[in-house]
């Protein structure tokens, strides 16, 4: 049945006509008849009428789930016609440009609304003059301001279902029956710049000193104060501008190969002082505001605070229908803007990635990305950017950046193994794992958990087809073809990266607070195992693909010096290290605080430990990360931990040791360093606490120890208090 | 679903004065809804709750106090998709004077017992990640945060989906299970509120039809 339907007054006037073979008739007697059959409770339906069934059944004139019910107008055109959306806004000229940059405002509030998550439909287009095109083209600033919010609208949902990384934001892309290609909307730039080059001459004459009036009189003033003139051309000019920008930041992101990040970033730039201009217009609009200003709080709309005219959220209800009916709370003016500030800084972040061809650097740095918790827009910017038409940045094939992972040297790069099917099926896992990457974290958490069997499968594979192709007998570590080495080199690196995911897995559990401070230690042992792993791929990596080097290069291996740099721990490996000493050393001291001092252990009535071992573990066991490890190693490796061995083997100073150590080897590399940084505070700060703990006794019931997050996302500190 | 919130202001009684109830016909119904209707946010239709209370009769308990119904619980159980047989806690409402006395533990724990002698290997519910004092609830009986949901509630909240795993029998050794569907970054995993909004303008005309045989 039609929704519309139902506020129709009868039903002779659908719009679905009887034929030859079907013919109306009221069903209303038939129902009645039924319907005194049925008992209380008692309920017609089919046999797949299940929990969803129920879920989404609508209670009729129910405000809270029937979104058809009638507001205050049946139609869109029934509230123009009331007077919602005047054009022009006032007959006063003043009035009129002071309602434009209220209209302005508010869309932009409307605008951040929908990307932090509401519906399309329930912010920007509760604007009536956006709802209907043709009525604006006599109000030249209206009809360019909404022609320009209708075209970024439709790029930005284009960015965000061409990356298709939002399942679970999806509303974002929905915008069934709006007009979001009015006509020539495409153009809209051209109409913007011919209103922002007239308000530019009305701005140049009224700045004009009197003398010099004369020859630009033809100008027309933008409105009739003229103490108020130079002030209002200035608030629209910023507010036009930053649209301007703005799209353009949206198409020069968007051409392949990321051949317009740099133009972008200047269009970035423009936008970013733009709207510290419009930030700043606010005192000027406050204190010029028509009328009484009905709402000047923190949570205001509009730079001046006063409501914008023209807009009514509950205007789509009907024609959105998977929005709820409810309303929604709209951004203040200024939350707003800074949401746009962010936006516009991490998009700055992807457009200056210089797309580095190397899988590592590149890993780091959408690691780096996420960490300031991007939204939506920006993520699916990234994603396009990364992965255009199955290859990297739109130009390197999979393949080769495989081969770079692996330290192939470049002659591979068109080696003809690119063709084997599970070394395509490799590039495809690797495209898979970069969008994901791209998504937000908890989504992304649950998708690389899964993703771990593909890749261990993946691994089984290939070391499968090695020893068919090259028999039996050959390991894996003498194949002297190309092929083979190739191959090795791929299942090394395979491995390293399995578990780099899962290593991403773990501490992403923290940064979603999945963890309780009871689970801390079997999580922190766990993290220690896999990153012990990780740092054993990552330097048989490093060591295999440096061992074939020299062998290729025919270099004197004896020389002292190379020796000397051979026995020197590569950075990498020292910034894993210390993690590790973390690791273990927070596993220690939350294993010695249960076994000593009977906390952080959480008996439940119906299950134990092991369970919630299994529970947060299951993905990672599944695909045997690491192999044979279980419940029990867990805690034969913790049940005998004391205060007393932590006593003897700080880990947390050899923790700030190695961190001390290693920050050479990151001198340009400012985020490493960095977060090398926080983990030796972190060190610095654990060991002290760990003194303190074993100093004055342990089993002193005064003192409270407590795990907080002040320093690094995932290694906490150690906090003692004395009660 | 939906879970209780933190305690405010409490009522005196005594913890013996509270009787445990479990769901016996018609008549409790209009006492649950109203409960849940008051507490919880997202509107659910008729259909929802004898969904859930004529099917699984069994796992629905009410507290009163004095004749009067201050909490309830609402639950189901069934094969999820990976064919496991597990139970799930719909609504816990305790009405705010009586919170923080252990009512909801004790109306929750009822339905736990059930579902655990009927053979459910697991639990599962969603609490929102700002609701302490349900998360605190569940932590204490055992539960994990599995997942977290991002902004599962349609407030804009996230939610967590907790997960209560019963002991099993000795564990098999773990495999390799054949490589997931390729494609894998589309595949819907945990239905959303916003999916059961769709879902009802889908159904809006099956419904329309079965709506006049229950007002």
């Amino acid at each position: 049945m039609d929704r519309h339907a139902l506020h129709q007054p009868s039903s002779s006037s659908s719009s679905i006509p009887a034929t030859a073979n079907t013919v109306w008739t009221d069903a209303s007697p038939l129902l009645e008849v039924a319907c005194k059959d049925l008992r209380d409770g008692e309920l017609i339906h089919v046999d797949n009428f299940n929990l969803y069934a129920a879920m989404s059944a609508l209670e009729i004139m129910d405000p809270k789930m029937d979104s058809g019910i009638v507001n205050r107008y049946c139609s869109v055109d029934e509230a123009i016609e009331d007077g919602v959306a005047p054009v022009p806004i006032s007959t006063d000229k003043t009035t009129d440009v002071q309602c434009m940059i209220d209209i302005m405002d508010h869309l932009l509030t409307c605008e951040a609304t929908w990307h932090k998550g509401h519906s399309l439909a329930q912010t920007v287009f509760s604007c009536a003059y956006l709802l209907r095109p043709e009525r604006t083209s006599s109000h030249a600033l209206l009809h360019s301001y909404c022609k320009v919010i209708r075209a970024t609208c439709k790029a930005v949902i284009t960015v965000v279902s061409d990356a298709r990384t939002h399942e679970e934001e999806d509303l974002f892309t929905m915008a069934y029956g709006l007009p979001l290609s009015g006509d020539g909307d495409e153009k809209c730039l051209s109409l913007l710049n011919a209103v922002e080059e007239n308000i530019s001459r009305q701005l140049r004459a009224c700045k004009a000193p009197s003398s010099k009036r004369k020859p630009l009189e033809d100008i027309e003033p933008l409105q009739t104060n003229f103490d108020l003139e130079e002030g209002y051309c200035k608030a629209l000019l910023c507010r036009l501008r930053f649209r301007k920008h703005f799209f353009h930041v949206l198409t020069c992101m968007r051409r392949p190969q990321g051949r317009g990040l740099e133009l972008a970033r200047k269009h970035i730039a423009s936008c970013i002082s733009e709207l510290g201009v419009i930030l700043k217009s606010a005192e000027f609009l406050m204190s010029n505001a028509h009328g009484t200003c009905e709402d000047a709080t923190e949570d205001r709309t509009t730079a001046s605070g006063h409501q914008a005219i023209g807009f009514d959220a509950s205007l789509n209800s009907r024609i959105s229908a998977p929005t709820p009916p409810r309303s929604i709370k709209i951004l203040s003016w200024k939350k707003a803007i800074e949401y746009f500030e962010k936006l516009l800084h991490d998009l700055d972040i992807i457009c200056s990635y210089p797309l580095d061809p190397s899988l590592e650097v590149l890993l780091r740095f959408v690691a780096q990305f996420q960490k300031a918790q991007p939204d939506l827009v920006a993520r699916a910017h990234l994603q396009l950017l990364l992965v255009q038409d199955g290859k990297l940045y739109g130009k390197c094939p999979m393949f080769s950046l495989i081969i770079r992972a692996a330290r192939l040297p470049e002659v591979f790069l068109h080696h003809d193994i690119q063709k084997n099917e599970y070394v395509v099926q490799l590039g495809q896992l690797v495209i898979n794992m970069l969008k994901i990457l791209c998504t937000n974290a908890a989504w992304q958490r649950r998708k690389l958990g899964k993703i771990l069997q593909d890749w261990r499968v993946i691994y089984v594979q290939i070391e499968l087809a090695f020893r068919k192709d090259f028999g039996e007998g050959s390991s894996i570590s003498n194949g002297d073809n190309a092929s083979a080495r190739i191959l090795k080199h791929i299942l090394i690196w395979v491995d390293e990266q399995t578990y780099w995911i899962s290593h991403r897995f773990l501490i992403l559990g923290f940064e979603l607070e999945l963890y309780s401070p009871s689970e801390y230690c079997m999580v922190y042992w766990y993290l220690y195992v896999v990153l012990i792993r990780l740092a054993e791929k990552t330097h048989l990596k490093m060591t295999v693909s440096d061992g074939s080097a020299k062998q290729k290069g025919k270099k004197r291996k004896d020389s002292p010096k190379e020796l000397a740099r051979d026995a020197k721990i590569p950075p990498a490996i020292s910034f894993l290290q210390c993690q590790i000493c973390l690791a273990e050393g927070l596993t220690v001291l939350l294993a010695a605080l249960r076994n000593e001092l009977m906390v952080l252990q959480s008996p439940s009535p119906f299950n134990s430990e092991h369970e919630r071992f299994i529970q947060h573990f299951e993905l990672l066991q599944k695909a045997c990360i690491p192999d044979n490890i279980s419940y029990p190693s867990f805690k034969e490796s913790t049940s005998y931990a004391r205060f007393s061995t932590l006593a003897m083997y700080n880990y947390f100073k050899d923790a700030q040791k190695i961190a001390k150590e290693a920050r050479s080897g990151f001198s340009n590399d400012p985020d490493r360093l960095a977060e090398l940084r926080v983990l030796e505070q972190v060190a610095e700060h654990n060991s002290i606490a760990l003194n303190v703990i074993c100093g004055v006794g342990a089993l002193d019931p005064s003192l409270k120890v407590s795990f907080e997050f002040i320093h690094h996302p995932c290694f906490a500190t150690v906090v003692v208090k004395r009660s | 679903m939906e879970q209780v919130q933190e305690k405010q202001r409490t009522e005196e009684f005594d913890a013996s004065e509270i009787e445990y109830v479990i769901y016996g016909g018609e008549h409790h119904l209009p006492l649950i809804m109203n409960l849940v209707d008051q507490e919880l946010s997202e509107p659910y239709s008729i259909f929802t709750y004898r969904y859930f209370v004529y099917l699984w009769p069994q796992l629905s308990f009410m507290a009163f106090h004095k004749g009067k119904c201050v909490g309830t619980v609402v639950c189901k159980m069934g094969d999820h998709r990976d064919s496991k047989f597990r139970g799930y806690i719909a609504m816990l409402v305790v009405i705010k004077p009586y919170r923080g006395r252990g009512i909801a533990t004790e109306l929750v724990t009822r339905s736990i017992q059930v579902m655990m002698e009927s053979g459910c290997e697991e639990v599962t519910l969603e609490a929102e990640v700002t609701n302490k004092g349900a998360l605190a609830l569940y932590g204490r009986l055992g539960f994990i945060r599995a997942k977290r949901l991002f902004r599962y509630y349609l407030n804009g909240v996230d939610a967590f989906r907790l997960k209560l795993l019963f002991p099993q029998p000795e564990e098999l050794h773990p495999f390799l299970p054949m490589m997931a569907d390729r494609d894998d970054t589309q595949n819907h995993d945990d239905h959303s509120p916003r999916e059961e909004f769709l879902l009802k303008s889908i159904l809006f005309s099956e419904v329309v039809c079965k709506f006049s045989s229950l007002v």
